[in-house]
């Protein structure tokens, strides 16, 4: 597991958000990128029922990455995260008491997998409740696992396909100390997967609004 | 079909030859034990060895039951071909037992009567009870029955009590009933083990604490995060003196 | 509106709905010599594996009802190994036919951030033990033979004190819902170990008061 960057890329206009990801496969393509197989990012939303406490309750979303088949991801927003295997979803059935599945939240993110030389390429359509809702690319490069290592170099790269919508250094390794990476766990991939929903999502809301 | 069933019984016999074979093994270091270790032997471990063959007669007991395994006994075997020479591979595969297949000891070894010696004694036994006038016979039988119950009752009575003094040996010895219990409830529910909080009441038992827990209304007045639970607490206090679910 | 590509199956999964067949008992340190020497001859593996085990028990209270409880485990000989997270079922003794305890059971492996995690949903520890011991395979059985310490500083593995002489033992299968015959082969086996000790349905409701 290297560095990995997550970004959202815009639905180029007059087109759809299906031809905007034809045109990013084809020139990952021309650049020489070989296509491996597809990969799937989901993310549920749970929210606790009974909360003694008083306090709002935070949301709890439990994840999923095709890169990583058998384990699943819980975190709480801000707070802290667990790595489960997929028994984890059986257990959140059994809670179901505790915590309520928010069923409209669901999220999935599908799409193709490329390889060119060192850098792994995702883009995916992002999906809520069946309808898609905007682009996903996430590179990573796979030789080094420090960001402030090779953030230039991954920069460089996305923009040679992205254009002028390359990303700032994503914020989990602002946070960082300088030289540090999380561990082969894919947690940092997660967390700036579960930032896009978010964003994607309030963008959601805010244009059914304007409608 | 009939290939599936052919190969049913081929794996069958595959399985039952295995287990055999492991019950054989057993039976020979068994043995070998018995005979060159027997001054180092233990109880114990001879007790093990009674318990690997009871396992494995077990499990071939369960095989012959499985409904799978076809009906042994009704396969029938027929010898195409006999030859006085002797045969390489079938003393290799019998493990020296059987060299020749051969006129003379086919008849005994796929013979499906009691062995020969056997069959003899049962002509002896039969002839001799022929022999017996029916009058003779009625009196020996009655004089026999008379035996055996009186063996029986001597054998009977003591029995109980030489069995209640075994297992109650036995029991002080290896096992007590109250230990499992006392460990089953201490990780079940933690009994007996040190609490790091005051034991919180399990429910059903108490409705002391309920309508304060349910209730929308006062859950959304509450907005001080420590007021609620330090009430709990206070209420669990007053109430374990009389209601302790862990008492003992 | 366009299809998303559908090429991969969803991640999500699980094994759903596997039930705990269990019998227990208890051999007195005297006796377990014995017992374990008889259950080399018996199982599958000649020298058992060792544990030493440090087991949390967290509920977490609703607005009604019991505690939703679930139970975590670290083994403290392989400090990096993952958390081990249970949740059990209620326990069904059923009726005679049925010759062992059987409860839903969700078995889940963890990071170690998992009492951080478990506090962030609301769970409070209730108490916790040290056991450690043996287990033995046999087939799909599985026989743990161990000790239970409660610990005197809370928190503490080190300062603990066996709670009995006796060592438990469990007896268990896991089996999806409703192979009610693998508890005839726990029983058979049960047999085989009599009388040194006597495995059974333990009802832990009943030893509540």
């Amino acid at each position: 597991m290297g560095v990995t960057c997550v970004c959202q890329v815009p639905v180029t206009e007059g087109k759809s958000v299906q031809q905007t990801v034809d045109i990013l496969h084809r020139k990952l393509e021309q650049l020489g990128a070989v296509k491996q197989g597809s990969f799937c990012v989901d993310c549920e939303t749970y929210t606790a029922t009974g909360n003694a406490s008083g306090q709002p309750s935070k949301l709890l979303y439990v994840m999923h990455n095709s890169e990583t088949p058998l384990s699943c991801l819980a975190m709480f927003e801000g707070g802290p995260f667990l790595i489960a295997d997929a028994n984890f979803d059986v257990l959140m059935v059994k809670l179901k008491s505790h915590f309520q599945n928010a069923k409209g939240h669901k999220v999935e993110c599908r799409g193709s997998r490329y390889r060119y030389c060192d850098f792994l390429i995702k883009v995916g359509t992002v999906t809520m409740s069946s309808s898609a809702r905007g682009i996903s690319v996430e590179v990573e490069y796979c030789p080094c696992v420090v960001p402030g290592d090779c953030w230039n170099l991954i920069k460089e790269f996305m923009q040679s396909f992205l254009g002028t919508n390359v990303p700032e250094l994503p914020s989990v390794f602002a946070a960082k100390p300088e030289g540090l990476f999380a561990p082969a766990d894919c947690v940092d991939t997660m967390t700036q997967y579960q930032e896009l929903f978010n964003k994607l999502r309030k963008l959601q809301i805010q244009g059914s609004n304007v409608r | 079909m009939q290939q599936r069933e052919e190969k049913q019984l081929e794996a069958s016999v595959e399985s039952l030859t295995s287990r055999v074979s492991l019950v054989q093994n057993a039976l020979q270091s068994f043995i070998n034990k018995l005979e060159n270790e027997y001054e180092r032997l233990a109880w114990p471990s001879v007790l093990d060895n009674f318990a690997l063959l009871s396992g494995q007669l077990n499990s071939i007991n369960k095989l012959l039951k499985n409904e799978k395994t076809p009906s042994f006994r009704s396969q029938v075997i027929i010898p195409l071909l006999l030859s006085p020479d002797r045969d390489e591979d079938l003393a290799k595969l019998t493990e020296m037992r059987v060299p020749v297949f051969s006129h003379e000891i086919v008849p005994d070894y796929l013979r499906t009567k009691p062995d020969p010696e056997v069959e003899e004694q049962e002509k002896q036994l039969s002839a001799e009870a022929a022999r017996i006038g029916p009058e003779v016979a009625q009196k020996q039988i009655q004089a026999l029955n008379k035996m055996c119950s009186s063996l029986l009752e001597k054998l009977n009575n003591p029995r109980e009590e030489r069995d209640s003094d075994s297992t109650a040996r036995q029991n002080k010895q290896s096992f007590n009933p109250a230990d499992t219990n006392l460990l089953v409830s201490a990780i079940a529910f933690g009994k007996g083990l040190s609490k790091c909080r005051p034991p919180c009441p399990v429910p059903p038992g108490h409705s002391g604490q309920g309508p304060m827990m349910s209730g929308g209304p006062t859950l959304q007045q509450v907005t001080i995060g420590g007021k609620m639970p330090s009430s709990i607490k206070t209420n669990i206090k007053s109430a374990s003196a009389s209601m302790h679910p862990y008492n003992r | 509106m366009e299809a998303p590509p559908v090429t991969v199956m969803p991640v999500t999964g699980g094994t759903i709905n596997m039930m705990e067949y269990l019998l227990q008992g208890s051999v007195l340190d005297q006796g377990l010599e014995s017992l374990l020497h008889r259950l080399r001859g018996l199982c599958d593996n000649l020298e058992p594996e060792t544990f030493k085990d440090h087991e949390l028990v967290y509920f977490l209270k609703g607005q009604q009802g019991s505690p939703f409880i679930l139970r975590a485990r670290r083994s403290l000989s392989h400090p990096n190994a993952p958390w081990h997270v249970r949740y059990l079922g209620q326990p069904e003794l059923g009726d005679k036919s049925r010759h062992a305890l059987v409860r839903n059971c969700v078995d889940v492996s963890a990071s170690h951030s998992l009492p951080e995690f478990l506090n962030e949903m609301g769970f409070r520890m209730d108490h916790e033990f040290v056991t450690s011991g043996r287990i033995f395979r046999k087939g799909a059985m599985k026989i743990v033979v161990g000790s239970v310490s409660r610990m005197l500083v809370p928190g503490n593995t080190e300062n603990v004190e066996q709670i009995s002489l006796s060592s438990l033992i469990e007896l268990s299968i896991l089996a999806p819902a409703g192979q009610d015959t693998v508890s005839e082969d726990m029983r058979s086996f049960a047999e085989q170990l009599r009388p040194l000790i006597h495995l059974d349905k333990v009802d832990p409701a009943k030893q509540r008061h």
